[in-house]
C-alpha cells in the first residue's frame, strides 16, 4: 500500500470501488486499484467542499444593517477584483467578477491548504494548475465571442493593416500561425507559473527539512504562504488581461 | 515526511559513491559523469542570473517612476507585479525542463 494522506484514505476506503469501476468505462486503468483516487483529487474535494461551506455560511449572514466580519472580508475581495477588472478590462467589466473571484478563491485555498500539516496542496501537481488553465482559457474564449460574434475570429489575423489584399494574405497567415501559438502558450504559461512555484516551495522546504529540522523550515513555510498570495494575484490578474484582450472594441 | 528527510539524508550520503555510477552504461552515462545533471546546474544558473538582472532592471524602473510620479502608484504597482511575475516565470520554465529530465 503506498503512502496516502489520512483524508485520500477516507475517501479511497468509502468510494474505491466506484469510482474504479467509472475509471474502466472510461477505458482508464488506475494504478493502485484499491485506491484510485489520488493524493491531488482527494485534496481538490477538500477545499472544494470548504469553499462550499464557507460561501453558505457568508450567504446566510448576509445583512444590510449589521455586516459581520465575514461580509466585511467578502465585500472587500469582491471590491478588490472589481476594481481590478475595471481598471484593466473599462466598462461593463461587473460581468466577469463571479467567475474571477471563483478562480481565485480556489486557487488560493488549493495553495494555502499545503502548509496544513497532513494536507498537501494540489496544485503541486501538474493537472491541477492546467485544469484551472483549461477554465481560463475557455472563459475568456466565449467571453470573446459572446462579445463580438463569429468577428471575433478575426482578432487571430492581426490588426487591421492599410495595404493592398495581395500584400496582406502571407501576413495574415503568418500572424494567424503566431496568435494560435501565442494563445497556446497562454495556457501553458499559466499552468507552469503555478505548478512550478507550488512544487519548488515543496522542494525547497524539504531540502532545508532534511539539512536543519528545526526553525529553519517555518522560513520556507512562511515563503510558501506569501508566494501562494502572489501567484493567486498575478493567475487572476492574467486572465483579467486576457479577458481585456478578448473583449477589447476597437475604437 | 521523516520519510522523505531521511530519503534526501542518504541521497546527500551516496553521491560519495560516484564509482557505483561506472557500471556499463544502457543509454548515455556509460562513463560515469552524468552530463545532464551538470548542464542542468550550470543552466539553472544562468537562468536564474538573467531572470535577476531583469527583474531588477524592471524594478529599477517602477522605483523611478513612482519617485516621479507618486500619484501614479496603481498604475505602476500593477505594471510592476505583472511584469516581474511574467520574467520569473521565463526562470521556471528552465526549473520545469530540469525536474522532467533530470533523473
Amino acid at each position: 500500500m503506498h503512502e496516502q494522506l489520512w483524508f485520500t484514505a477516507i475517501l479511497n476506503h468509502l468510494f474505491a470501488g466506484p469510482v474504479t469501476g467509472l475509471l474502466q468505462a472510461l477505458h482508464i486503468a488506475p494504478k493502485y486499484p484499491d485506491a484510485p483516487i489520488p493524493n491531488s483529487v482527494a485534496m481538490e474535494v477538500l477545499v472544494f467542499l470548504f469553499l462550499v461551506i464557507l460561501f453558505a455560511m457568508v450567504r446566510s449572514r448576509l445583512s444590510v444593517d449589521q455586516p459581520g466580519a465575514l461580509q466585511h472580508i467578502f465585500e472587500g475581495a469582491h471590491g478588490f477584483v472589481e476594481g481590478q477588472s475595471h481598471e484593466i478590462i473599462g466598462h461593463h467589466s461587473e460581468g466577469f467578477t463571479p467567475f474571477l473571484m471563483a478562480l481565485g478563491f480556489f486557487i488560493l485555498a488549493s495553495n494555502l491548504i499545503g502548509v496544513i500539516p497532513g494536507f498537501e496542496a494540489p496544485t503541486a501537481v501538474p493537472a491541477v494548475p492546467l485544469g484551472c488553465a483549461i477554465c481560463a482559457f475557455v472563459y475568456y474564449q466565449t467571453q470573446g465571442f459572446k462579445h463580438t460574434g463569429p468577428k471575433y475570429l478575426m482578432h487571430f489575423f492581426g490588426p487591421p493593416m492599410p495595404l493592398p489584399v495581395l500584400a496582406r494574405i502571407p501576413l495574415m497567415a503568418l500572424m494567424l500561425l503566431i496568435e494560435i501559438a501565442s494563445h497556446l502558450a497562454r495556457m501553458l504559461s499559466l499552468t507552469i507559473r503555478l505548478y512550478a512555484n507550488m512544487f519548488a516551495g515543496d522542494m525547497v522546504t524539504l531540502v532545508f527539512f532534511s539539512l536543519v529540522p528545526i526553525g529553519v523550515p517555518i522560513v520556507f513555510l512562511g515563503l510558501h504562504i506569501g508566494v501562494s498570495l502572489l501567484q493567486t494575484y498575478i493567475f487572476v490578474l492574467l486572465t483579467t488581461v486576457y479577458l481585456a484582450g478578448a473583449v477589447a472594441e476597437e475604437h | 515526511m521523516r520519510k522523505l528527510s531521511n530519503l534526501f539524508l542518504m541521497l546527500s550520503l551516496l553521491s560519495f559513491a560516484a564509482p557505483a555510477f561506472a557500471q556499463g552504461g544502457e543509454a548515455a552515462a556509460s562513463g560515469g559523469v552524468n552530463w545532464v545533471a551538470i548542464a542542468a546546474g550550470f543552466s539553472m544558473a544562468f537562468a536564474s542570473g538573467i531572470c535577476a538582472l531583469a527583474q531588477g532592471k524592471a524594478t529599477a524602473a517602477a522605483a523611478e517612476g513612482l519617485a516621479r510620479n507618486p500619484a501614479a502608484r496603481p498604475g505602476i504597482q500593477l505594471a510592476l507585479i505583472l511584469g516581474l511575475a511574467l520574467i520569473e516565470s521565463l526562470a521556471l520554465y528552465t526549473l520545469v525542463i530540469i525536474f522532467a529530465k533530470v533523473k
